[in-house]
C-alpha cells in the first residue's frame, strides 16, 4: 500500500491539466503493446509466404518456408503477452468452453485457434510432409521420432499424393490470406471499436493495422533471411532481396498513406478531442510518434528503398552494388521494425495517456521487473526466435535440405 | 480417401471430440442460468468474509470520536477510510487494534495538490507544507481545524467561498447576490437567504446599458439579455460562484 501510494504520488507529479482519478495509472501497459506487434508479424510473414504460393512470385521462393516457420513461431508467442497481462493463464481455455459471441475479445480464442490449427499448421504440414517422410527414413533416434509423429503416418510418396499435398497447400493459402487479414484486422478492430476513445475509435484502424502488419512481417523476413544466410555462409539471392525490398516499399507507401489519411481526416474533422490529441502528440508522444514512427520508421526507409530498390523499374534509381544494397535493405528493415513497434506503442499507450475529460495528460512509467515489466516484454520478444531456432532444426526451410529428397524434385 | 485426408480427419475428430468432452465435463453446472456467468458465483461471493464494518458500527463504541468527527470538517470521511478495514476489530475489539495512520502519506492522498480535485477543496503541497512533521502534530484528524477561523459565510460554506475566491466573481461579496438575515448564521434552516431568481438579476451588471455598483472597478463583460442564452436562467450555463466561459 505504502509503496503503491509512493508511485502514485510520483506519477501525479507529472500529470498535466485535469485528469480523472482512474486515469492516473494506465491499465494496458507494455505487454499490450507487444501483443499487436507480435500478431502483426505473424500476419505479415504469412502474407509474404502466400505471395509465392498464390500469386506465383518466384523471386521470393527462398523465403517461403522461412516465412511459414516464422509465422508459426510468433503465433505461438502471440497470446502469451495477453496471458501474462490478464493473469491466471490456467483459466484461459475457458473462453473456448463458454464462447461469448458478444465480446470481440472473447472471440479472439477462436480466431487464433482457426488460424493456428486450420491455416498455419496444416499448410506447414502439407508443405513438409514429403520431406519429413524422406528424412525420417534415414534418420535415427529423436529426430526420426519427431518426423514420424509429424507425418501422422501418412507416408505415401506417390506422385499423386505429392501433387495432392501441393494443391491442398495452395487451397489452404487461399483460405489463409483472408484469415491472416482477419487475425490482424481483428486486433485493430478491438481498438477501433472503443467508441469512447477518440484516439482509437476509427474505422481506419483495422486497415492501418493490417498494412503495418504486412510492413513489419516483410521486414522481419528480410532481416531473418539475410541473417540466416550470413550464418550459414550462403550467398544471398539478390533477386529475392530486391523483390522483398520493393514489396516493403509498396506496403510502406500504402501504410503511410492510410495513416496520413487518418491523420488529416482527424485534423479536418477537428472534433472536440483534437486539442488534447495534438497536445499529446507534441509533448508525450513526440519522440515515439514524430521521430520514431514517422521520421525514422517510415520516411527514412521510404527514401532509402525508393532510391535503392528496384521498386519502380526493373532497375533502381541509383544502382548500388549488391554489397551496399544488402546493407541498405538491412538498415531499412531494422528501422521499420522499430517504427512499427512505436506505432503499436503510440496506439496502445497514446490511447490512455490523455484524459477522457479532454483536459489533461498523464504519464506511463515502464516498470523493469514484474509480470508486466520491461524484462517480461523483452523475454516475450526473444522467445519467438528461440522457438524459430528449434523449428528450423527439425524442419529446415533451406532449399538444399529439400534437395536431399531421392524422389523427383518436382519444382 | 487419400491417406493425408484420413489421417487429418482422425486428428481433427479427436481435437473436436476433446473440445466437446471438455464442454460437457468442465463447464460449471450453473453456467448461463442467469447470464454469461456461473450463477452459483453469486452465492460464493456473498459468502466472502466482510472486511469493513461501516461507520455506524464504530460509533457504537467510539461515541466520542464519532461526535467529534461529525462536528468537524471530516464529517464526510468515514472511519475506515483512514483506519483501514476493521470488521474484525468491531467484532472483537481486543483481537486486533486498527492502525493509526500518523504519518503524512494518508492525508496527502486526499489533500496533496492535484489539479483534478474540485476547485475549492483544501489542498496543500506536501513538499512545502510544514515538511517532516506528521500532519497530526498540528491538525486533529477527527476534526481538522480550518487554517484560520473563518468569518462570515465561509465558516459554513467553505467550498463555495474558496471556489469563488479564484473566480471572476472573486470581488463580489456573497451579499451582492444573496440577502441574508442574521438569523441564518445562528439557525441556518430557519432563515433561508434569497437566491437570484431571474435573468434580469445578472443583467444588473451584465446588460449592455447596466450601471454596475460603483465599487466594481473592473470592466464588466456585457451580453445582450434578449438574445444571449435563450430563455434559460443564466446559471444553467454559468456556475455563479465560478463563471467560466464554456
Ligand atoms: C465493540 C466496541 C468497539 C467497536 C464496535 C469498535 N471499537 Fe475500536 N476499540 C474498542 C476498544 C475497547 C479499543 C481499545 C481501546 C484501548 O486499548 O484503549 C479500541 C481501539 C481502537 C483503535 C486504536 C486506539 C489506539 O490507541 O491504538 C482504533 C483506531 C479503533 N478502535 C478504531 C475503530 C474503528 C475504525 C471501528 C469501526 C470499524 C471500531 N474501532 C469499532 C472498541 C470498539
Ligand atoms: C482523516 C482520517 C481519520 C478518520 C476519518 C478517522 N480517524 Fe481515527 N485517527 C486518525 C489518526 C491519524 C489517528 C492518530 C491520532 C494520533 O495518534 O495523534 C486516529 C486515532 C484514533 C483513535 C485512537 C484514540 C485517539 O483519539 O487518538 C481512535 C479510537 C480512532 N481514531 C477511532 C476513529 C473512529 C471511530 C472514527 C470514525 C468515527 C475515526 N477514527 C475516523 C485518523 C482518522
Ligand atoms: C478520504 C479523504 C481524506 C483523508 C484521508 C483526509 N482528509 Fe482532510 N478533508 C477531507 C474532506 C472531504 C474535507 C472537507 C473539505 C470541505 O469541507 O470542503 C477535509 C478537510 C480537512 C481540513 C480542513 C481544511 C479547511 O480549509 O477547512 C483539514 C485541515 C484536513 N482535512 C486535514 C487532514 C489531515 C491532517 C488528514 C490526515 C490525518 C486528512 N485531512 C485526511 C478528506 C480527507
Ligand atoms: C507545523 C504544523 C502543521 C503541520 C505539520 C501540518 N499543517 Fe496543515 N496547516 C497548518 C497551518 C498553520 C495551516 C493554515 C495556514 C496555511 O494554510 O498554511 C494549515 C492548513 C492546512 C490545510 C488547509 C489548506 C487550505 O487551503 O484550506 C490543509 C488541507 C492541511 N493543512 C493539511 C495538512 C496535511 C495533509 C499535513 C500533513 C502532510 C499538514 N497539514 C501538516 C499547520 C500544519
Ligand atoms: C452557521 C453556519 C452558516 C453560516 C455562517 C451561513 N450559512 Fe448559509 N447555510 C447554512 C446551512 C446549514 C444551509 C442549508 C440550510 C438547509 O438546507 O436547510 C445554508 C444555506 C444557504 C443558502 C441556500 C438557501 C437555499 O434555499 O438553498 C444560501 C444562499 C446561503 N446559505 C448563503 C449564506 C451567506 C451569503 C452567508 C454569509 C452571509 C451564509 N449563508 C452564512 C449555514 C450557514
Ligand atoms: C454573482 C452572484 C452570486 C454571488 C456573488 C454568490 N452567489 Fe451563491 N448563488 C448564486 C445563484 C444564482 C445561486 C443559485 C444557483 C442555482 O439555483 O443553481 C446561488 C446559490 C447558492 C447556494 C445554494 C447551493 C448551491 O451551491 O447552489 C449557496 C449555499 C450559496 N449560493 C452561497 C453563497 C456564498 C456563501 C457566497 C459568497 C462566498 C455566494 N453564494 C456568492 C449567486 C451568487
Ligand atoms: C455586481 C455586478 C455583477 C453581478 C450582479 C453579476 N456579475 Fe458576472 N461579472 C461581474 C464582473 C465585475 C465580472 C468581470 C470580472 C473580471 O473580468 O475579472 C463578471 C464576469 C462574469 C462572466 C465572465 C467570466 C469570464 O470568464 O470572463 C460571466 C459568465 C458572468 N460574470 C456571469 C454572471 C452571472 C450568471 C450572473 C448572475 C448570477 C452575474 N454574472 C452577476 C459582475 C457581476
Ligand atoms: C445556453 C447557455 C447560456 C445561458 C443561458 C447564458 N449564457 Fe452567457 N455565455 C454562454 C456561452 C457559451 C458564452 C461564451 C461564448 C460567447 O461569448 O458567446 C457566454 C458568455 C457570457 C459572458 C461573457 C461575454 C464576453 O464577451 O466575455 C457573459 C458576461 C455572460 N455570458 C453572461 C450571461 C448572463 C448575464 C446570462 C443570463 C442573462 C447568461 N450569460 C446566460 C452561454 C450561456
Amino acid at each position: 500500500m505504502e509503496s503503491h501510494i509512493q508511485t502514485l504520488m510520483e506519477v501525479l507529479q507529472q500529470t498535466k491539466g485535469y485528469i480523472y482519478p482512474n486515469e492516473v495509472e494506465l491499465h494496458w501497459g507494455l505487454l499490450v503493446v507487444v501483443y499487436p506487434y507480435v500478431t502483426g508479424l505473424v500476419a505479415g510473414a504469412f502474407i509474404l509466404a502466400s505471395l509465392e504460393r498464390v500469386f506465383n512470385v518466384r523471386e521470393v521462393q527462398p523465403t517461403y518456408r522461412l516465412s511459414l516457420l516464422t509465422a508459426l513461431a510468433f503465433l505461438l508467442v502471440a497470446p502469451l503477452p495477453l496471458l501474462a497481462h490478464l493473469g491466471h493463464p490456467e483459466r484461459s481455455f475457458e473462453i473456448f468452453l463458454t464462447p461469448n459471441l458478444n465480446s470481440a475479445m472473447a472471440m479472439f480464442g477462436f480466431v487464433y485457434a482457426w488460424y493456428l490449427a486450420v491455416v498455419l499448421l496444416l499448410e506447414i504440414w502439407f508443405d513438409y510432409r514429403k520431406d519429413a517422410v524422406i528424412w525420417s527414413r534415414h534418420e535415427t533416434g529423436f529426430r526420426r521420432l519427431v518426423h514420424r509423429v509429424f507425418t501422422l503416418g501418412a507416408n505415401d510418396l506417390s506422385e499423386h499424393a505429392v501433387r495432392f499435398d501441393r494443391s491442398a497447400g495452395k487451397f489452404i493459402t487461399v483460405i489463409g490470406i483472408p484469415s491472416a487479414f482477419l487475425l490482424h484486422g481483428y486486433v485493430g478492430f478491438i481498438f477501433g471499436s472503443v467508441k469512447a476513445n477518440p484516439w482509437w475509435s476509427s474505422v481506419l484502424i483495422p486497415v492501418v493495422f493490417l498494412f503495418s502488419a504486412m510492413v513489419s512481417g516483410i521486414a522481419l523476413i528480410l532481416i531473418l533471411y539475410m541473417l540466416t544466410s550470413l550464418f550459414r555462409r550462403m550467398e544471398i539471392d539478390m533477386r529475392c532481396a530486391d523483390k522483398l525490398g520493393s514489396f516493403l516499399f509498396y506496403a510502406l507507401i500504402i501504410d503511410f498513406s492510410l495513416e496520413m489519411l487518418d491523420f488529416i481526416h482527424r485534423l479536418y474533422e477537428a472534433e472536440e478531442s483534437i486539442g488534447i490529441l495534438s497536445q499529446m502528440i507534441s509533448s508525450r508522444l513526440f519522440i515515439s510518434l514524430v521521430v520514431l514512427q514517422i521520421l525514422l520508421g517510415t520516411v527514412v526507409p521510404l527514401v532509402l528503398l525508393g532510391i535503392f530498390s528496384p521498386a519502380f523499374h526493373t532497375r533502381a534509381f541509383v544502382h548500388a552494388p549488391a554489397e551496399l544494397r544488402r546493407l541498405i535493405y538491412f538498415c531499412a528493415a531494422i528501422l521499420i521494425e522499430v517504427g512499427i513497434f512505436s506505432t503499436r506503442w503510440n496506439v496502445v499507450i497514446g490511447g490512455q495517456i490523455f484524459s477522457k475529460s479532454l483536459r489533461g495528460l498523464t504519464v506511463y512509467k515502464v516498470e523493469l521487473l514484474g509480470l508486466e515489466g520491461l524484462l517480461t516484454s523483452v523475454f516475450l520478444l526473444i522467445l519467438p526466435f528461440v522457438i524459430l531456432y528449434v523449428l528450423v532444426k527439425f524442419l529446415p526451410p533451406w532449399p538444399e535440405a529439400e534437395a536431399a529428397a531421392p524422389s523427383e524434385p518436382n519444382s | 480417401m487419400r491417406q493425408q485426408v484420413s489421417r487429418l480427419t482422425v486428428l481433427f475428430v479427436i481435437l473436436i471430440g476433446a473440445l466437446v468432452a471438455a464442454r460437457i465435463f468442465l463447464v460449471p453446472e450453473t453456467f448461463g442460468e442467469l447470464g454469461h456467468f456461473r450463477a452459483a458465483a453469486i452465492g460464493d461471493i456473498a459468502d466472502l468474509q466482510v472486511k469493513y464494518a461501516g461507520r455506524a458500527a464504530c460509533a457504537e463504541c467510539h461515541t466520542d470520536v464519532e461526535e467529534t468527527r461529525l462536528a468537524g470538517r471530516h464529517a464526510s470521511v468515514s472511519c475506515e477510510a483512514c483506519h483501514g478495514p476493521a470488521a474484525d476489530h468491531a467484532e472483537d475489539p481486543m483481537a486486533r487494534q486498527p492502525e493509526k495512520p500518523v504519518g503524512r502519506a494518508l492525508c496527502t492522498l486526499c489533500h496533496g495538490y492535484d489539479p483534478s480535485r474540485p476547485t475549492g477543496f483544501p489542498q496543500i503541497d506536501p513538499a512545502i507544507h510544514n515538511p517532516l512533521q506528521p500532519c497530526t502534530a498540528c491538525h486533529q484528524p477527527h476534526a481538522p481545524e480550518p487554517p484560520v477561523t473563518p468569518e462570515g459565510c465561509s465558516g459554513c460554506h467553505g467550498q463555495i467561498a474558496r471556489t469563488k475566491a479564484v473566480s471572476h466573481h472573486a470581488l463580489l461579496p456573497c451579499t451582492t447576490c444573496h440577502t441574508v438575515e442574521e438569523e441564518h448564521k445562528l439557525n441556518p434552516s430557519a432563515s433561508r437567504p434569497t437566491k437570484p431568481a431571474a435573468r434580469s438579476f445578472c443583467g444588473r451588471c451584465h446588460a449592455p446599458d447596466a450601471t454596475p455598483p460603483p465599487d466594481i472597478i473592473q470592466q464588466v463583460p456585457r451580453v445582450d439579455l434578449a438574445t444571449h442564452g435563450g430563455h434559460y436562467v443564466c446559471w444553467q450555463c454559468h456556475y455563479p460562484h465560478f463563471p467560466e466561459l464554456r
